[in-house]
């Protein structure tokens, strides 16, 4: 056997019962090639990894890995290659040394090569320093290096990642990716899931993945040339006109394929190849127009037939309710026995504001969203939510705000309507008031025709929608949105997105949760979070100029120079 | 199946089970919670039985009749009454559970020779001790005034457990009760915790066989269900005086064949279902319940219908049940526990080749 080929699938499928979840695909990966496999929530990555890796068998087609078919040779395969899946793979009760030392034994490596081995791979990734200490007290970051480290004890021709660089902070994830380059150089072939951009640029290939299917192969710039020359950003420039005119206008020019609502300009995607200066005539004189970058998320909004993000929208009464009726915490904490979850976290969010609290997960955003929704006892400090306190949480607080949780806690076997009633009951609505509340919360979110099925039975967009909606019944001056679009397409998430300007526009203030660093772009101001405490807050450019950044630098580069100001993410996440 | 591989397993998880100490805690102190309960409240002797005495004669005669109840250990004097009314709602309400009724003119009848019936009203809501108490105050009043003579004389010696103490029977029954609800409960656990923390994976995307991971299990699983083997027979034995008959290290060698049994009942549940919710409820609903209802620890199984006697089959409680008493209260050896024994390690056997044949190394 002369070095056979990595991966080669032929017509490899799987569906669990009537749902198709990779429809059968033609795959080959070279030796030595790292293949990124991009693609949104339910796309199909992880079963499409978990088919290559052995441990989950196909439905359809077939799959040879490193020369062995992944049905009757796994285990030969499991010996040959690295698998790190994207939940918890380490034992929490296990120092990192136990947990190196098990995964070593498990795949056969000698004693002796175990030893050397560790020593190379602790230092490497920074964890020789905490041989001793158990997996549950490392920091998200060290988790993830130390997945890596036992997937690679035993030396494998082969490395497959499902998302390695979900819910790790920035600068842990830069080391983890150091790692990764150093075994690539030693020609490592790996496959490797992300829905990071950045990630997907490290690839020598992508894949996208689009339910199911293989949207396109080839490396980035292949993937991005049908993009190319379609994608603008327009603002209003000297026009004094705003946004929402300007979509008006955008709204009548027939090869705009979509828009995306950020919080100083629009950001279109065209449908057909226009000139910069032809597109440019079409506009009001004094629009500001400039030719940007295609991204991959470009690429699945032009799969879409229809015009995205230029839904009718309501106009809402613009209510300016002054500076101390939007949010307030001083020196806010929130213990959990001895960890604390939050630490003495301030900042203001005056009326009207879209505030985006950024951080990995663990970082404590969830306790602290929470914490002000008086859901959670404060331990130290205060906050105010619309000038009525958090502390105690009391009914007045309730109806001050809305809140829409990560998982959009909906009652699944409801109906959309039925969900919306409820919560118009719970908030105090009833009758024609009850009514009146749902209709405009469906107009507000674009939900005008809902299907008549189970709310578990919607996609996931639609539950998105449905789930805000509630949050909105009693029209909240505050509004809590925890991971709103985690697991929702991008053409769903700019529509989101243009909702959520709207409401901020109207006056409320609007707090967002998010990993996704990318999605700070719509947002007003940022909030960085890491190990319960909050590192920066401010305006992007002026956060990007108080730490010596380029005014275009994205807000990875920004938590990146955040956290390496506020000294070394693992020093401080390891505590004292 | 290789040595390293195997070792790795069972080390890892030994520190993870050690570490756990709620865990451990539990596998202690539960098994001993229910020794203790079930000692004391499954008590199946008949004794001070509340009794009530309607005595319309009021003679000597009558009242060395309602002494002889009082001072009886089988029988409480409760209730004194010349009332019958006054009897019969003690009897509603359960204040007593049999009433004397002595009729006037007991002690002329006694004295002239001729029969003096007694009338005995006894609560039969609770049967077994209705049955026992009509019959403890038929031997009561059949002895009033002195012992009467028969031909016949029939001289009852009982065997095995002369005092007839039933904790004598009960202890050794709840080894068997024990063994069975609590081992298989923390084994659950342990596949299932792994699927639900994603570490199986790992596993699975491994050299690692199913039958190692399996054994990985049983093997510090089984140490601490052998543990509790130990605990419950020393405070069994010691706490509850019961006296053991046979061979104590007979006793021991059934009990760890019989806890990995358990143990690999605990393992298979765990291997076919996906949480932890399931795999509790599951395992209680195989083990627990069938080894108070099929083991023959209260229940006679003799008494039942055929089918449900055949059904009792399938629960290896049954027969470590009859090991265990076999010992304890008979001296059995291991001769007389080997039908059983064997039951048991077949049992085993099957037990893990199925729960391996069944422990997916797959996602699906």
């Amino acid at each position: 056997m002369s070095s056979p080929e990595p991966i080669v699938a032929k017509g490899l499928g799987r569906q669990f019962a009537d749902n198709v979840v990779i429809e059968p695909l033609d795959v080959s990966v070279d030796r030595g090639q790292r293949v990124g496999i991009v693609g949104a929530d339910g796309a199909g990555k992880t079963t499409l990894l978990q088919m290559l890796a052995g441990i989950l068998d196909p439905t359809e087609g077939e799959c040879r890995v490193l020369g062995f078919d992944t049905r009757r040779g796994a285990k030969q395969i499991a010996a040959r290659i690295g698998y790190m899946s994207q939940g918890f793979t380490l034992y929490d009760r296990l120092s990192v040394k136990e947990n190196l030392r098990f995964a070593a034994r498990i795949r056969d490596v000698p004693d002796e090569l175990y030893r050397e081995r560790s020593e190379r791979l602790l230092t490497m990734s920074g964890l020789g320093r905490f041989t001793d200490r158990p997996a549950a007290k490392l920091s998200g970051g060290m988790r993830k290096k130390l997945s890596l480290c036992t997937n690679l004890v035993h030396e494998p021709e082969l490395l497959i990642l499902d998302e390695p660089g979900l819910g790790v902070d920035p600068l842990s994830r830069r080391h983890l990716w150091a790692m990764l380059d150093r075994f690539r150089a030693q020609g490592l072939t790996m496959v490797v899931a992300t829905s990071y951009m950045d990630e997907a640029e490290l690839c020598d290939r992508i894949l996208l993945l689009e339910q199911g299917r293989v949207l396109a192969d080839g490396s980035l710039e292949e993937l991005l040339r049908p993009a190319a020359g379609r994608v603008f950003t327009v603002n209003a420039g000297n026009t004094g006109r705003g946004l929402r005119e300007l979509s008006g206008i955008l709204a009548h020019i027939e090869s705009v394929h979509s828009v995306q609502w950020l919080p100083d300009h629009l950001r279109l995607v065209m449908n057909a190849d226009i000139a910069e200066n032809q597109l440019a005539e079409l506009l009001p004189a004094g629009t500001h127009l400039a030719a940007a970058e295609p991204r991959l998320e470009d690429l699945f909004v032009l799969r879409t037939e229809k015009r995205t993000g230029e839904q009718q929208f309501p106009e809402l009464a613009r209510q300016d309710r002054g500076k101390e009726e939007g949010l307030v915490a001083t020196g806010l904490s929130v213990r959990f026995g001895h960890f604390k979850a939050v630490d003495r976290v301030s900042f203001e969010a005056p009326s009207g504001e879209l505030l985006a609290l950024l951080g990995p997960n663990g970082a404590g955003k969830t306790t602290l969203i929470r914490a002000l929704c008086g859901l959670v006892a404060i331990d130290e400090g205060s906050a105010r939510v619309a000038g009525v306190s958090s502390g105690g949480g009391s009914t007045a607080l309730r109806r001050q705000i809305g809140y829409m949780s990560q998982r959009f806690s909906l009652y699944l076997e409801l109906t959309p309507w039925e969900n919306l009633r409820f919560f118009a009951n719970a908030y105090g609505l009833a009758g024609g008031a009850a009514r009146a509340a749902i209709d405009w919360a469906r107009e507000v979110t674009g939900l005008t025709d809902i299907p008549d099925k189970l709310t578990g039975d919607l996609s996931s967009a639609l539950r998105q929608r449905l789930a805000l909606a509630c949050s909105l019944l009693h029209r909240p001056r505050v509004l809590f949105l925890d991971e709103p679009t985690s697991g929702v397409d991008p053409v769903a998430r700019y529509r989101f997105w243009r909702v959520i300007r709207e409401l901020a526009a109207s006056g409320m203030t609007v707090l967002v949760t998010t990993h996704y660093l990318e999605e700070a772009a719509y947002c007003d101001r940022l909030a960085l979070m890491l190990d319960g405490r909050l590192l920066a807050h401010g305006s992007r450019s002026s956060l990007n100029h108080s730490l010596g950044l380029e005014a275009d630098a994205t807000v990875e580069t920004l938590f990146t120079a955040a956290i390496e100001q506020a000294g070394t993410a693992n020093s401080r996440a390891l505590g004292p | 199946m290789k040595a390293h591989r195997l070792g790795a397993l069972i080390v890892k998880e030994s520190r993870e089970l050690i570490r756990d100490p709620v865990t451990v805690a539990l596998a202690v102190i539960m098994p001993l919670i229910m020794l203790f309960l079930f000692g004391y409240a499954v008590n199946l002797d008949v004794e001070q039985v509340a009794v009530g005495i309607y005595d319309l004669d009021n003679t000597p005669a009558s009242r060395d009749l309602t002494a002889r109840f009082d001072s009886s250990r089988y029988f409480q004097l409760e209730q004194k009454t010349t009332d019958l009314r006054d009897l019969e709602s003690a009897l509603q309400s359960s204040t007593i559970s049999m009433g004397v009724v002595i009729p006037a003119g007991f002690a002329r009848q006694l004295l002239r020779g001729d029969e003096a019936p007694v009338q005995v009203i006894v609560d039969g809501g609770y049967p077994v001790l209705g049955r026992l108490a009509s019959a403890y105050a038929e031997a009561v009043i059949a002895n009033f005034p002195a012992p009467r003579q028969s031909a016949v004389r029939v001289q009852a010696r009982v065997w095995f457990n002369p005092s007839l103490r039933s904790v004598n029977f009960v202890i050794p029954g709840l080894f068997a009760v024990i063994l069975m609800a609590f081992p298989p409960l923390l084994t659950a656990l342990a596949i299932v915790r792994e699927k639900e923390t994603g570490t199986i994976e790992q596993i699975y995307a491994s050299p690692v066989t199913s039958t190692e991971f399996v054994v990985g299990k049983l093997v510090p699983y089984g140490l601490v269900a052998f543990l509790e083997i130990l605990m419950v027979m020393v405070v069994g034995f010691a706490w509850f005086q019961v006296p053991i008959a046979g061979s104590p290290i007979l006793l021991l060698t059934s009990a760890f064949v019989y806890v990995l049994t358990t143990v690999g009942i605990g393992l298979l549940v765990s291997s076919l279902v996906r949480t932890q919710l399931a795999a509790m409820l599951i395992t209680l609903i195989v083990t627990l319940m069938p080894s108070f209802l099929f083991s023959g620890f209260l229940f006679p199984l003799f008494t039942m219908p055929l089918a449900l006697q055949l059904y009792s089959w399938l629960f290896p409680a049954g027969y470590f049940m009859e090991i265990s008493r076999g010992i304890v209260l008979k001296s059995a050896g291991l001769e007389a526990v080997l039908p059983n024994l064997m039951m048991l390690i077949v049992y085993t056997v099957l037990v893990f080749v199925f729960a391996a044949w069944r422990m997916k190394q797959k996602v699906a």
